[in-house]
């Protein structure tokens, strides 16, 4: 003899969707999970981290920039245009300890605009690898709400099993109190009842893993959320960020390269007045010279020409006084000569040689 | 007016891209000799930047408003690409997988063209905004004497693209501080850093002055100094449909920046249809082998014609003492109608230049 109720519920198969579920599985899954959020949350802290970096390498090298055009503007000079030119300099790598005329400023400048450049160009790539984390993230959410929806309706499917084995176990259990206790049908009645009750205890726990795993699902959507939406909001700082310093930059451009020349060309102007102050110094030399010798000539010319006035006097007497005395010698030859022919007469009778005289 | 910052004029498509072409057929007609910046590293960096925009990397194109070239901020921005590309396509990870996500946002569509354009960079040659390195041509140990050869191409602060060549002999005496170093097996140099910023900071000087300038120095002997300028190059461009035009904006002022004006409100104030440009090549060079004194470039005589009569005999004692020669000329690449303003500016001058005809597509 059997049982009065109908017992198909107990070999009916009920429809979970998925590959079934324990507690093992169930971790294994939610691990899985988590697994791939952590992974997003290293990633992302590393992107954080880096970013970070970038961004303050970034301000830095724009900061630099910044400050020479604030200098080209004069609005940041306190001990002067070269004190702060100065002060600039000495922000740019190995610039610090030489000597201006010894670097190109225009050089410089370029080499600054191109680390600057690269600094926004590695901050801005960081925007789309972001954005692909973010949609990275929506797509698990995705897959994550296909699970939760899974983990409700297999929740669903065990409740209501459970509620039909229950009822099954309450007719079986009326059934079993209208039967003669130690009988065979009261036997084949726990029979059953056992059955329903193993069914019972193996689809409660279905119940409670179902219902667990969907609110852990759901937990786990939110952070994923969460990180999605903590990425998409530094994605955007991050564009925010570079774009504004990647249109300075781009706008900068001419001005640095301005800057640098105007630089560069003081400091050839400097050389070139260091070579002219070098022959402005042999002109000062020559001009001195002229002029030393102009103040000799000037104070020493009536001098020399008084002097040469008197030397000319004084040659003119002596000269003169040779002359005269010249003059005197062979005056005074003539008349002896004079004397002595008067002396020896016309035929010469009276005269005597002049050699026996 | 599209200038947007100092001496800045920017593009956006669709005339940037018409520029960016005419500008490498320019290049390519004007057959430029070693004696200029290398022609394929600019149609390198102008297929880039045409690249760039085409793919949406770019929004726009930056010009030198003055000299009608890509100014430093396009050029940079291209070469910093080229710098980060290996990295960037590290990280954005395979080709195919990206254009199958094209659906699910519009970060997938953008980084797929990014990739297209990272890749197109990784084996191209750009354009430097500076370049500089010296190669050593002779050396005679005996004697001490090494004879080099300086070259530098350098994007200049007027916008304009200069290669500078400089041959010299360097006689090294240990007293003496040598302007350029040679290593230990006497095969590689390199400039001391200030004989490299002097050139550098000298490079828009012309010829003349920079052979007068380095001669000057102690231990060297300057034979040949030779500037090759790209620019300035002049445009007109249709946009929105032919309804205006976009011209370079701050044309130069002298014989042919004038005609260009003048050209403006005049022949081409009506040309709303065809884009015009005319692009300008110039060398100048000093050197001790050139047998002429001679400017064939209609807007840059000799100093010599320059110079008034007070001046000129100083110039000449100046020059005795130099053994050099000045040679200089200019070419031209144009469109129709801006070859019939520099022909008639070059007859003006009583220069013959070569104009290379630029016909449109």
């Amino acid at each position: 003899m059997s049982s009065k109720t109908n017992l198909d519920v107990l070999t009916r198969q009920v429809a979970y969707s998925g590959e079934g579920i324990s507690v093992k599985s169930l971790e294994t899954e939610i691990q899985k999970e988590r697994t791939i959020q952590d992974n997003k949350v290293e990633e992302l802290k590393v992107l954080r981290e880096r970013n970070v970096e970038i961004q303050g390498a970034m301000a830095e090298e724009l900061k630099k920039l910044r400050k020479f055009s604030d200098y080209l503007n004069g609005t940041a000079t306190k001990g002067g245009f070269w004190a702060g030119f100065k002060e600039i300099l000495s922000y740019i790598p190995g610039l610090g300890s030489l000597a201006l005329s010894q670097r190109s400023i225009e050089e410089l400048l370029k080499q600054q605009y191109q680390i600057s450049a690269r600094r926004v160009k590695e901050a801005a790539e960081y925007v789309d690898t972001l954005k692909q984390s973010e949609q990275d993230l929506y797509k698990e959410i995705d897959r994550i709400n296909v699970r939760i929806v899974e983990m409700a309706k297999n929740e669903r499917e065990a409740l209501n099993y459970v509620l039909e084995l229950k009822n099954l176990m309450e007719q079986l259990k009326g059934e079993e109190q209208a039967v003669e206790a130690g009988s065979v049908e009261q036997r084949d009645i726990q029979a059953s009842i056992d059955k329903v009750h193993a069914k019972l205890a193996e689809h409660s726990t279905n119940v409670q893993l179902y219902g667990s795993a969907e609110e852990r699902y759901a937990r786990l959507k939110d952070n994923t959320r969460k990180l999605a939406e903590t990425i998409r909001n530094l994605a955007q700082d991050i564009q925010q960020y570079t774009t504004a310093a990647s249109i300075k930059l781009d706008m900068a451009s001419a001005q640095i390269q301005a800057i640098g020349r105007a630089a560069d060309a003081s400091t050839v102007m400097l050389e070139m007045k260091r070579s002219l102050d070098v022959m402005t110094e042999s002109m000062n030399v020559t001009t001195q010279f002229v002029s030393d010798t102009q103040i000799f000539f000037r104070s020493n010319l009536d001098t020399l020409i008084k002097e040469l006035d008197t030397f000319d006097e004084t040659t003119t007497n002596v000269l003169e006084e040779n002359l005269r005395k010249s003059k005197e010698v062979e005056e005074a030859r003539i008349q002896a000569a004079i004397e002595k022919a008067v002396q020896r007469g016309p035929h010469g009778s009276g005269a005597q040689p002049a050699a026996r005289a | 007016m599209t200038v947007v910052a100092l001496h800045t004029q920017a593009l956006v498509l669709p005339e940037a891209a018409t520029y960016l072409e005419l500008l490498g057929r320019a290049l390519q007609a004007g057959r430029l000799s070693n004696a200029f910046p290398d022609r394929r590293q600019i149609q390198g960096s102008c297929d880039a930047l045409a690249a760039g925009l085409r793919l949406g990397v770019h929004g726009e194109l930056y010009v030198d408003a003055r000299a009608g070239l890509p100014n430093m901020a396009s050029l940079t921005r291209v070469l910093t690409d080229k710098g980060v590309a290996g990295e960037s396509l590290a990280r954005m990870g395979d080709r195919a997988a990206l254009e199958s996500r094209r659906g699910e946002a519009e970060v997938f569509a953008r980084l797929a063209a990014k990739h297209d354009y990272y890749v197109g960079l990784k084996d191209r040659e750009l354009a430097p905004v500076d370049h500089h390195r010296v190669l050593l041509r002779r050396h005679d140990p005996s004697s001490g004497t090494a004879a080099f050869r300086i070259e530098m191409t350098k994007l200049d602060a007027s916008g304009v693209y200069v290669r500078l060549q400089i041959e010299l002999t360097q006689v090294s005496s240990l007293w003496r501080r040598k302007a350029i170093d040679l290593d230990k097996d006497g095969e590689t140099a390199a400039a001391s850093d200030a004989f490299r910023s002097m050139v550098y900071r000298c490079a828009d000087l012309d010829a003349e002055a920079l052979f007068i300038r380095l001669h000057g120095i102690e231990g060297v002997s300057v034979e040949r100094v030779q500037r090759g300028v790209v620019g300035p190059l002049l445009f007109s461009l249709p946009t929105g449909g032919g309804v205006q035009v976009t011209r370079t904006a701050e044309a130069p002022d002298d014989a042919i920046g004038r005609a260009w004006h003048a050209w403006s409100v005049g022949a081409g104030a009506a040309e709303h249809e065809r884009p015009e440009l005319l692009a300008a090549f110039a060398t100048d060079s000093a050197a001790v082998d050139i047998r002429e004194e001679r400017s064939n470039d209609p807007i840059s005589p000799l100093l010599s014609d320059r110079l008034q009569d007070a001046e000129r005999a100083r110039y000449r004692a100046l020059r005795e003492r130099y053994p050099f020669k000045v040679f200089k000329d200019r070419k031209f690449v144009g469109t129709a109608g801006l070859k019939t303003m520099v022909q008639a500016v070059c007859a003006a001058a009583g220069t013959k230049n070569l104009i290379y005809d630029l016909p449109l597509r």
